[in-house]
Protein backbone atom coordinates (compact mmCIF):
# COMPACT_ATOMS: atom_id res chain seq x y z
CA UNK A 1 0.00 0.00 0.00
CA UNK A 2 2.63 2.48 0.95
CA UNK A 3 4.77 1.45 -2.58
CA UNK A 4 1.43 2.68 -4.20
CA UNK A 5 0.82 5.83 -2.44
CA UNK A 6 5.10 6.79 -3.52
CA UNK A 7 4.10 5.63 -7.25
CA UNK A 8 1.04 7.87 -6.67
CA UNK A 9 2.94 10.35 -5.62
CA UNK A 10 6.46 10.14 -8.02
CA UNK A 11 3.55 10.01 -11.28
CA UNK A 12 1.88 13.07 -10.24
CA UNK A 13 4.60 15.25 -9.71
CA UNK A 14 6.18 13.59 -13.49
CA UNK A 15 2.49 14.84 -14.68
CA UNK A 16 2.56 18.02 -12.75
CA UNK A 17 6.21 18.57 -14.38
CA UNK A 18 4.52 18.01 -17.49
CA UNK A 19 1.85 20.03 -17.31
CA UNK A 20 3.90 22.79 -15.95
CA UNK A 21 6.12 22.80 -19.38
CA UNK A 22 2.67 22.99 -21.69
CA UNK A 23 2.95 26.80 -20.37
CA UNK A 24 6.40 27.09 -22.15
CA UNK A 25 4.67 27.14 -25.50
CA UNK A 26 2.89 30.43 -25.25
CA UNK A 27 6.30 32.88 -24.83
CA UNK A 28 7.42 31.16 -28.06
CA UNK A 29 4.10 32.33 -29.90
CA UNK A 30 4.52 35.54 -28.05
CA UNK A 31 7.92 37.00 -29.11
CA UNK A 32 6.90 34.96 -33.30
CA UNK A 33 4.03 37.96 -32.73
CA UNK A 34 5.82 40.34 -31.42
CA UNK A 35 9.02 40.15 -33.96
CA UNK A 36 6.29 40.06 -36.67
CA UNK A 37 4.91 43.53 -35.42
CA UNK A 38 8.45 44.55 -35.18
CA UNK A 39 9.42 43.54 -38.61
CA UNK A 40 6.16 45.61 -40.31
CA UNK A 41 6.72 48.74 -38.33
CA UNK A 42 11.04 48.82 -39.59
CA UNK A 43 9.86 48.10 -43.09
CA UNK A 44 7.35 50.99 -42.42
CA UNK A 45 9.89 53.68 -41.00
CA UNK A 46 13.79 52.03 -41.29
CA UNK A 47 14.86 54.91 -39.03
CA UNK A 48 13.20 53.68 -36.16
CA UNK A 49 15.24 50.10 -36.08
CA UNK A 50 17.08 50.91 -33.21
CA UNK A 51 14.57 51.86 -30.86
CA UNK A 52 12.36 48.78 -32.58
CA UNK A 53 14.93 46.24 -31.73
CA UNK A 54 15.92 47.60 -28.18
CA UNK A 55 11.77 48.17 -27.13
CA UNK A 56 11.51 44.30 -28.55
CA UNK A 57 14.73 42.93 -27.17
CA UNK A 58 12.74 44.10 -23.31
CA UNK A 59 9.62 42.95 -24.38
CA UNK A 60 10.80 39.49 -25.50
CA UNK A 61 13.06 39.14 -22.17
CA UNK A 62 10.13 39.55 -20.13
CA UNK A 63 7.79 37.18 -22.12
CA UNK A 64 10.29 34.74 -21.85
CA UNK A 65 10.35 35.05 -17.68
CA UNK A 66 6.92 32.90 -18.08
CA UNK A 67 8.42 29.98 -19.83
CA UNK A 68 11.02 30.47 -17.12
CA UNK A 69 8.44 30.44 -13.89
CA UNK A 70 7.19 26.99 -16.08
CA UNK A 71 10.56 25.55 -16.22
CA UNK A 72 11.25 26.21 -12.59
CA UNK A 73 7.95 24.94 -11.38
CA UNK A 74 8.62 21.38 -13.28
CA UNK A 75 12.36 21.20 -11.88
CA UNK A 76 11.32 21.89 -8.47
CA UNK A 77 8.40 19.00 -9.27
CA UNK A 78 10.74 16.74 -10.47
CA UNK A 79 13.85 17.50 -8.14
CA UNK A 80 12.52 18.52 -5.49
CA UNK A 81 8.92 18.09 -4.45
CA UNK A 82 8.83 13.85 -4.78
CA UNK A 83 11.61 13.52 -1.53
CA UNK A 84 9.65 16.34 -0.09
CA UNK A 85 5.75 14.71 -0.11
CA UNK A 86 8.07 10.93 0.38
CA UNK A 87 8.80 12.20 3.90
CA UNK A 88 5.68 13.66 4.63
CA UNK A 89 3.78 10.59 4.01
CA UNK A 90 6.59 8.13 5.55
CA UNK A 91 6.66 10.81 9.14
CA UNK A 92 2.45 10.22 9.04
CA UNK A 93 2.52 6.32 8.53
CA UNK A 94 5.39 6.72 11.30
CA UNK A 95 8.17 5.07 9.47
CA UNK B 1 39.17 32.26 -33.45
CA UNK B 2 38.94 35.04 -36.07
CA UNK B 3 35.72 33.91 -37.85
CA UNK B 4 34.38 34.46 -33.97
CA UNK B 5 35.45 37.86 -33.60
CA UNK B 6 34.05 38.62 -36.72
CA UNK B 7 30.88 37.26 -36.30
CA UNK B 8 31.00 39.38 -32.78
CA UNK B 9 31.62 42.65 -34.92
CA UNK B 10 28.72 41.94 -37.35
CA UNK B 11 26.40 42.07 -33.79
CA UNK B 12 24.10 44.93 -33.92
CA UNK B 13 25.30 47.75 -31.38
CA UNK B 14 21.68 47.69 -29.94
CA UNK B 15 22.23 44.27 -29.29
CA UNK B 16 25.52 44.74 -27.85
CA UNK B 17 24.45 47.41 -25.43
CA UNK B 18 21.52 46.01 -24.20
CA UNK B 19 23.53 42.07 -23.42
CA UNK B 20 26.16 44.59 -22.22
CA UNK B 21 23.99 46.30 -19.48
CA UNK B 22 21.77 42.58 -18.42
CA UNK B 23 25.20 41.29 -18.17
CA UNK B 24 26.43 43.73 -15.81
CA UNK B 25 23.26 43.98 -13.84
CA UNK B 26 23.47 39.60 -13.75
CA UNK B 27 27.02 40.39 -12.58
CA UNK B 28 25.85 42.78 -9.82
CA UNK B 29 23.13 40.79 -8.62
CA UNK B 30 25.51 37.73 -8.57
CA UNK B 31 27.19 39.18 -6.17
CA UNK B 32 24.21 40.08 -3.53
CA UNK B 33 23.28 36.55 -4.61
CA UNK B 34 26.69 35.34 -3.23
CA UNK B 35 26.21 37.60 0.21
CA UNK B 36 22.71 36.23 0.78
CA UNK B 37 24.22 32.84 0.99
CA UNK B 38 27.30 34.02 2.95
CA UNK B 39 24.62 36.11 5.25
CA UNK B 40 22.88 33.03 5.33
CA UNK B 41 25.34 30.56 6.70
CA UNK B 42 25.05 28.31 3.58
CA UNK B 43 27.32 29.59 1.61
CA UNK B 44 30.21 27.35 -0.13
CA UNK B 45 31.83 26.45 -3.14
CA UNK B 46 28.59 24.37 -5.16
CA UNK B 47 26.67 28.29 -4.54
CA UNK B 48 29.89 30.04 -6.82
CA UNK B 49 29.36 27.67 -8.94
CA UNK B 50 26.13 27.34 -9.41
CA UNK B 51 25.62 30.88 -9.66
CA UNK B 52 28.93 31.04 -12.27
CA UNK B 53 26.74 28.46 -14.29
CA UNK B 54 23.00 30.29 -13.89
CA UNK B 55 24.45 33.92 -14.34
CA UNK B 56 26.24 32.69 -17.46
CA UNK B 57 23.46 31.12 -19.08
CA UNK B 58 21.01 33.79 -18.32
CA UNK B 59 23.13 36.33 -20.08
CA UNK B 60 23.76 34.54 -22.73
CA UNK B 61 20.34 33.62 -23.07
CA UNK B 62 19.92 37.31 -23.60
CA UNK B 63 22.32 37.48 -26.02
CA UNK B 64 21.32 34.48 -28.34
CA UNK B 65 17.80 36.38 -28.34
CA UNK B 66 19.28 39.49 -29.10
CA UNK B 67 21.47 37.78 -32.46
CA UNK B 68 18.23 35.64 -33.08
CA UNK B 69 16.32 39.78 -32.91
CA UNK B 70 18.63 41.03 -35.26
CA UNK B 71 18.35 38.12 -37.81
CA UNK B 72 14.56 37.86 -37.50
CA UNK B 73 14.27 41.71 -38.43
CA UNK B 74 15.47 41.22 -41.65
CA UNK B 75 13.11 38.47 -42.59
CA UNK B 76 9.31 39.09 -43.74
CA UNK B 77 7.05 38.35 -41.15
CA UNK B 78 6.18 35.14 -41.00
CA UNK B 79 9.90 33.37 -41.50
CA UNK B 80 10.85 36.45 -38.93
CA UNK B 81 7.92 34.65 -36.60
CA UNK B 82 9.08 31.25 -37.15
CA UNK B 83 12.45 31.35 -36.46
CA UNK B 84 11.80 33.54 -33.37
CA UNK B 85 9.50 30.36 -32.03
CA UNK B 86 12.30 27.75 -33.13
CA UNK B 87 14.58 30.28 -31.01
CA UNK B 88 12.49 30.27 -27.93
CA UNK B 89 12.34 26.36 -27.76
CA UNK B 90 15.71 25.85 -28.31
CA UNK B 91 16.98 28.53 -25.75
CA UNK B 92 14.11 27.43 -22.95
CA UNK B 93 15.61 23.58 -23.61
CA UNK B 94 18.89 25.18 -23.30
CA UNK B 95 17.95 26.29 -19.67
CA UNK B 96 16.00 23.13 -18.91
CA UNK B 97 19.16 21.50 -19.09
CA UNK B 98 21.22 23.72 -17.33
CA UNK B 99 18.78 23.56 -14.66
CA UNK B 100 18.95 19.74 -14.68
CA UNK B 101 22.53 20.06 -14.69
CA UNK B 102 22.35 22.32 -11.46
CA UNK B 103 20.16 20.36 -9.76
CA UNK B 104 21.66 16.64 -10.40
CA UNK B 105 25.47 17.67 -10.38
CA UNK B 106 26.91 17.39 -6.51
CA UNK B 107 29.40 20.24 -7.72
CA UNK B 108 26.46 22.48 -8.08
CA UNK B 109 23.85 24.26 -5.59
CA UNK B 110 20.33 23.84 -7.52
CA UNK B 111 19.05 27.05 -5.85
CA UNK B 112 22.13 29.20 -6.74
CA UNK B 113 21.57 28.08 -10.78
CA UNK B 114 17.65 28.72 -10.78
CA UNK B 115 17.81 32.12 -9.11
CA UNK B 116 20.53 34.20 -11.82
CA UNK B 117 18.06 32.77 -14.51
CA UNK B 118 16.00 35.61 -13.35
CA UNK B 119 18.41 38.79 -13.44
CA UNK B 120 17.57 39.34 -16.74
CA UNK B 121 13.95 40.28 -15.50
CA UNK B 122 14.70 42.36 -12.35
CA UNK B 123 17.35 43.62 -14.93
CA UNK B 124 14.50 45.35 -17.13
CA UNK B 125 12.54 45.44 -14.13
CA UNK B 126 14.82 47.99 -12.61
CA UNK B 127 15.97 49.74 -15.91
CA UNK B 128 13.42 52.74 -15.54
CA UNK B 129 15.03 53.72 -12.33
CA UNK B 130 18.86 53.24 -13.50
CA UNK B 131 17.88 55.84 -16.65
Amino acid sequence: MLELAIGIILGCCALGAGAAMIAGIGPGIGEGNAVAAACEAIGRQPESKGDVTSTMLMGCAVAETTGLYALVIAILLIFVAPRMLVNILMEAVGK
Amino acid sequence: MQNLLNKLKSVDATVKKESLYIASVTGILSLLLQAVFLIARHWDYTVLLGNILGAVTAAGNFFLMGITVQKAVAKEKKPAADLMKFSQTARLLMQLVVAVLGFALPCFNGYAVIIPLFFPRIAIMIRPFIK
